[in-house]
């Protein structure tokens, strides 16, 4: 059993310490992405969009691990980052505060790190100051290449304002507790929505964790509680889609000829997001677009190794483009170009 | 005699009590929940769990378990969704389902049963092979536009939803197999005491191997139905179901030493489960609070069970005690 | 010299429903053998805890030395020098002798700390003394069962107790250690140590007894000096009715030789078995424990495996891998280990009893389980099994109705051969005396019984022919006419070489 063990281990180290010593070959630069986890829709989007990305520049090789969404996996992962000195290191934080040490060392050991979708921010490290000009800093001596939650929610938020019927019944679907980009989109959905418009009553709220199942099984049973439900707001579109397909063959919302009674907001504009807008179940989203996430990363990797700038410059927000019935075809269209879904699934 | 008759079948259906008291309560605390509507609401939510459920009884009862169901489930759901996608054959696509979930167990059973390796370890490893591979299998990404396979977890028969017409039909067959087969008196036996079971000329192997394959068939079925009820292939999907399977048995009157455990036992388990979040969704209670009301009633439930089924043994003790002189 | 050293007294105890002792009065002089004998369930076992303070008696008072004394639990009961013999064995695997000699009262230096040098020179100077043969740091699951049995005995009776419980002291250890046991009480008695001794084995009982007390259904039935008494007088007094015959032996007319087994070998185990049995006849296997008697059956059956060897049924070969093998070619094996690979315990007497004919009540895509409550039913009346209903838990019945429900398990699979591995230990002597009959009975039928045993009296009253195994090789094999104890125990313990035996022939 134990010999077992040292031969497998070393099977492995060896199998380790020969990825990046292919990479050495040929002279690239040795870019790292920590991805948050592989079974998470859009960190394995983003981590295939990072592979494209970086295909486009002959100069970079791109190695990607995961930290499967364990604090201590991911921990690993980024203390082996210093071990292997890689010349550019990109983390996808799953718990900022937690990642934050982790993120500092690689900065101390003189490796240029950029946290990506979520930002790290300096209070993750320091803890809150009540200050927000402190609070909101991005980290000293990293960068960051994000997409601005408060933003994306806005998007839908800005439009429920204009659309939400006087004095509707909403139920709002959050991500998990304590997730950054989760707690500051249900941020924005106050400022822009909820302060603004008192009459709205939320009938129900509750965490369905970003998860499809989980969504549906609390909307099947809201509408059970006999008061009309007019609007779904939820905090991503994987959670609206489960919604929404806990009333898809209940007559009370969808009639027979498809149209809904209601109104549902999601963000991501992830594929199912965008084929339910285009069914017309989905009132809107904002795209938090993985491609350009993935496309600016590298674009900023390259020009720091390259010296054209320092990493602690890097500081930039991809746009949340507003996805909805009028616009849904173009986004369709990129899905389709990526192999994510087909013609035929349009029918 | 006759009182002592009657209280020795209240304590023989003590969790049929614990439902019904649960059931009552329910219908006082919303008018909502004793609606048709509500409660067809629940048994559809409750599909998948009580198909895992079955198949986590079938291996406690013969003293095994599967951890890798959830994972199976993934898996063999993802796969039938990608094979109905291609050939719009829903045979085809089940088939594929159940087959997936048997070669999964087959695995599981090879090492349970004949490298003797504890089920806890053999079918861990399994939940995250299984994992693996789907999400290998789909990049991580959903499975979109699933058509008419949906109706198998959406559709309708008349006023019933499909997926609760097919676990009625499963149910029916698993209490077949629990009580008119040699098969299911064997799991007793093996559960109750494997070296007895086997001494007593009882192909224990053999028993092991097929509840195995009934466990992959069941979870073939149930990754099914939740791809179906979700309108998408979600490699990432039911992560955790096993504990909801393991519960619902466990609550129901299955012993974790084997030997012990009936299937209306397990499905009573289930809606005691599933009454209890629909209730406390129906009524709002804060997902937190939710999580330690849970936790308390399931306890509370299941050592209200065996407290009931302890003074019934004691009681039987002295029976033979008091007739013992007369013979 | 009849100085009364434990005097009991109108001891009553009731559990929730039932009376378990009711007005309890004996006396035990100092320096003597005090038997206690009773059915299983008599109430003798509660009456031991009583006195070991495990159970607090409703009413009633326990003298020693004509003193009254309130022993409130166990550790006082040893500081009234009272110590205890159980007679399941309690014991940690992982400890080692030394450890376990010293349970409850290692010695501590005042910081708590066991004083490791002092336990280990008390363990040699112990062991030593009382001539045993083990190292102090041994692991106690590297000594036999009846090592460790002998441990324990001389354990409790070292510790400086004035009144030493014994309960089925014998159940596991071999006749050597008996003898072995009985020399101890001897030394004991002649100390003025006295002994109350719980023992379902007569001749035992008769061989040390100074005093008996008979107990049945929880009250004292006579207390007279052993010397006044016979063992029919004593069973009779214990099952409340007159026993004919401890042992309803009836010599019949033997059939074919039906059962053979050629060359049994297994490396370390056994070697070089051969063995057979006619129809209607009963072939005991005798020896000491750890003979291997138990290994051969259980090879013979399939449940381990064998080097080489050969099975004839009928004088046909047949193989047999598997248990279901053996009873699907009408040979069964009541295993010696009831709990262990017997009894089912969470299940019903019903299950228990059909477990092994599955085939016959679950047939053509049905069960027939009015069927099987029948057939259970009508062998359970036939075996006098005493159960309130057949859906009663079998762990609720006592020892003996259980061995019956498992011997109503192979009468169901209607075998040709039984082998019944030790199938009267730890039941009392009423449930003894039926099995004798049904085995009586079941030959009576035509069928053949191999029965492994311990207690050379029931080999020697039941069968018809013996084999004696010493260290894994059969040393003799006995006629129902050449029967004695003394001749087997010279076989048992191999002081009878073959040529010995060949001459005797």
């Amino acid at each position: 059993m134990k010999k077992w063990k040292v031969f497998s281990a070393a099977v492995l180290s060896a199998a380790m310490l020969a990825a990046p010593m292919t990479a050495m070959a040929d002279d690239a630069y040795r870019v790292c992405f920590v991805a948050r986890a592989s079974a998470d829709t859009f960190a394995a989007w983003l981590t295939n969009e990072m592979k494209k990305a970086a295909d486009q520049y002959d100069d970079i090789e791109l190695t990607c691990v995961s930290g499967e969404a364990d604090d201590a996996e991911m921990a690993k992962q980024l203390e082996d980052c210093i071990t292997k000195q890689y010349d550019y290191v990109i983390v996808q934080s799953n718990n900022n505060a937690a990642q934050a040490p982790y993120v500092k060392a690689i900065a101390d050991a003189g490796i240029p790190v950029v946290t990506t979708n979520p930002t790290t921010h300096q209070a993750d490290l320091d803890g809150e100051t009540g200050d927000p000009e402190v609070d909101n800093a991005v980290m000293a001596g990293t960068g960051t290449v994000d997409a601005d939650p408060v933003a994306q929610a806005a998007v839908g938020a800005k439009r429920a304002v204009e659309e939400v019927p006087e004095n509707a019944n909403v139920v709002v679907f959050r991500g998990p507790s304590g997730n950054y980009h989760a707690e500051k989109r249900r941020e924005a959905w106050d400022t822009y929505f909820f302060d603004v418009r008192d009459d709205v009553n939320i009938l129900y709220e509750d965490y369905a964790n970003w998860n499809n199942d989980e969504a549906m099984a609390l909307m099947e049973t809201w509408v059970q509680g006999g008061t009309h439900i007019d609007a779904i707001i939820s905090m991503n579109d994987n959670m609206a889609a489960g919604a929404i397909e806990a009333v898809r063959n209940n007559t009370d919302y969808i009639a027979e000829d498809g149209t809904p009674s209601f109104l549902a907001y999601g963000v991501d504009g992830t594929a199912q997001g965008c084929l339910l807008i285009r069914e017309g179940l989905l009132t809107a989203t904002a795209l938090q677009d993985a491609g350009e996430i993935a496309a600016l990363n590298m674009k900023y990797a390259e020009a720091v190794l390259n010296g054209e700038m320092d990493y602690t410059e890097v500081n930039d927000y991809v746009d949340a483009p507003e996805i909805n019935a009028e616009n849904v075809d173009e986004f369709l269209k990129i899905y389709i170009e990526n192999g994510e879904i087909s013609e035929a699934d349009l029918d | 005699m006759k009182n002592s008759k009657l209280t020795a079948g209240l304590q023989r259906f003590s969790i049929f009590i614990v439902l019904l008291v649960m059931f009552v309560a329910c219908s006082l605390l919303s008018p909502y929940f004793l609606t048709p509507n509500n409660l067809m609401n629940v048994a559809r939510q409750l599909c998948v769990g009580i198909l895992l459920a079955y198949a986590e009884m079938i291996l406690i009862v013969s003293g095994f378990l599967d951890l890798s169901i959830g994972s199976v489930l993934a898996l063999s759901g993802v796969l039938a969704v990608s094979t109905y996608k291609s050939t719009h054959v829903m045979v085809l696509a089940l088939l594929v389902a159940f087959l997936v979930g048997i070669v999964c167990n087959m695995v599981n059973a090879v090492f349970v049963a004949q490298f003797d390796v504890p089920a806890f370890i053999a079918t861990l490893g399994m939940q995250q092979v299984a994992r693996g591979i789907a999400l290998y299998y789909t990049g991580g990404a959903n499975i979109l536009q699933l058509g008419k396979f949906v109706q198998l977890g959406q559709g309708m028969v008349g006023p019933f939803p499909v997926p609760v017409l097919i676990v009625l039909l499963i149910t029916v067959i698993v209490w077949y197999l629990f009580n008119h087969t040699r098969y299911g008196r064997s799991l007793y036996a093996i559960g109750g005491n494997r070296k007895a079971a086997e001494a007593s000329g009882i192909n224990t192997k053999k028993s092991i191997f097929i509840s195995y394959a009934i466990v992959g068939v069941l979870a073939g079925l149930a990754g099914a139905i939740f791809m179906a009820r979700n309108n998408s292939g979600i490699p990432n999907g039911a992560v955790g179901y096993e504990m909801t399977g393991l519960t619902a048995a466990i609550v129901g009157g299955t012993s974790f030493s084997g030997g012990v455990g009936t299937v209306m036992g397990t499905v009573a388990g289930a809606f005691i489960i599933g009454f209890l979040e629909n209730i406390m969704n129906l009524i709002g209670v804060n997902s937190y609070i939710q999580s330690i009301i849970e936790g308390a009633i399931i306890v509370l439930a299941v050592a209200f069970d065996i407290r009931s089924k302890s003074r019934k043994q004691t009681k039987q003790i002295m029976a033979v005690k008091d007739e013992a002189p007369k013979a | 010299m009849d100085e009364i050293k434990l005097r009991v007294e109108g001891i009553e105890k009731s559990f929730p429903g039932v009376k378990a002792l009711s007005n309890i009065s004996f006396r035990v002089r100092k320096g003597t053998v005090h038997a206690l004998c009773g059915e299983n369930g008599a109430g003798k076992s509660t009456l031991m805890k009583v006195l070991t303070g495990l159970y607090k008696a409703d009413a009633g008072q326990i003298y020693i030395d004509e003193k009254p004394v309130e022993i409130r639990n166990p550790i006082q009961a040893r500081e009234y020098g009272i110590s205890m013999i159980a007679q399941e064995l309690n014991y940690v695997s992982e400890l080692s002798v030394e450890e376990n000699l010293f349970m409850g009262r290692l010695p501590v230096n005042r910081f708590g700390k066991v004083d490791w040098k002092k336990v280990r020179r008390e363990a040699i100077k112990f062991l030593k003394e009382e001539n045993l043969s083990y190292a102090p740091d041994q692991k106690l699951k590297t000594l036999t069962v009846s090592d460790i049995q002998m441990l324990e005995i001389i354990k409790a009776i070292t510790n400086n107790a004035q009144i030493v419980l014994m309960d089925e002291p014998t159940s596991s250890i071999s006749e050597r250690e008996v003898k072995l046991l009985f020399e101890k009480i001897q030394e004991l008695k002649e100390k003025g140590v006295s002994i109350v001794y719980i023992s379902h084995k007569m001749d035992e009982v008769f061989r040390i007894a100074d005093d008996i007390t008979v107990i049945r259904d929880g009250a004292v039935v006579s207390s007279d000096r052993a010397e006044d008494l016979d063992i029919d007088t004593v069973i009779a007094r214990m099952v409340g009715r007159k026993m004919e015959n401890v042992y309803p032996k009836e010599i019949l007319p033997l059939g074919d030789k039906v059962f053979e087994v050629k060359n049994f070998c297994q490396k370390g185990i056994f070697d070089q078995i051969s063995f057979h049995a006619r129809k209607g006849e009963i072939v005991g296997f005798a020896g000491l424990v750890g003979a291997g008697r138990t290994e051969v059956m259980r090879a013979v059956y399939g449940l381990d495996p064998k080097e080489s060897g050969e099975i004839l049924i009928d004088g046909k070969p047949q193989t047999i891998r598997r248990p279901e093998d053996a009873i699907s070619k009408g040979v069964i094996m009541l295993s010696e280990d009831r709990k262990e690979y017997g009894i089912i315990p969470v299940r019903s007497v019903t299950e228990n009893a059909s477990v092994a004919s599955l085939k016959n009540y679950f047939y053509g895509g049905m069960s027939h389980k009015k069927k099987e409550k029948e057939d259970v039913g009508r062998i359970f009346r036939k075996m006098n099994v005493k159960t309130p209903t057949l859906d009663t838990l079998i762990s609720s019945l006592s020892g003996g109705n259980a061995q019956k429900v498992l011997l109503a398990r192979w009468m169901l699979c209607e075998p040709e051969i039984m082998i019944l591995d030790e199938p009267t230990r730890g039941i009392d002597v009423g449930a003894k005396f039926e099995i004798y009959k049904l085995m009586t009975d079941i030959v009576k039928e035509g069928r053949t019984i191999v029965m492994v045993s311990s207690e050379l009296p029931e080999l020697i009253g039941m069968c018809d022919r013996i084999y004696v195994m010493c260290q894994g090789l059969i040393t003799g094999c006995l006629e129902r006419k050449d029967f004695s104890q003394e001749k087997i125990m010279m076989l048992a313990t191999g002081l009878l070489n073959t040529s010995d035996r060949e001459e005797e022939r």
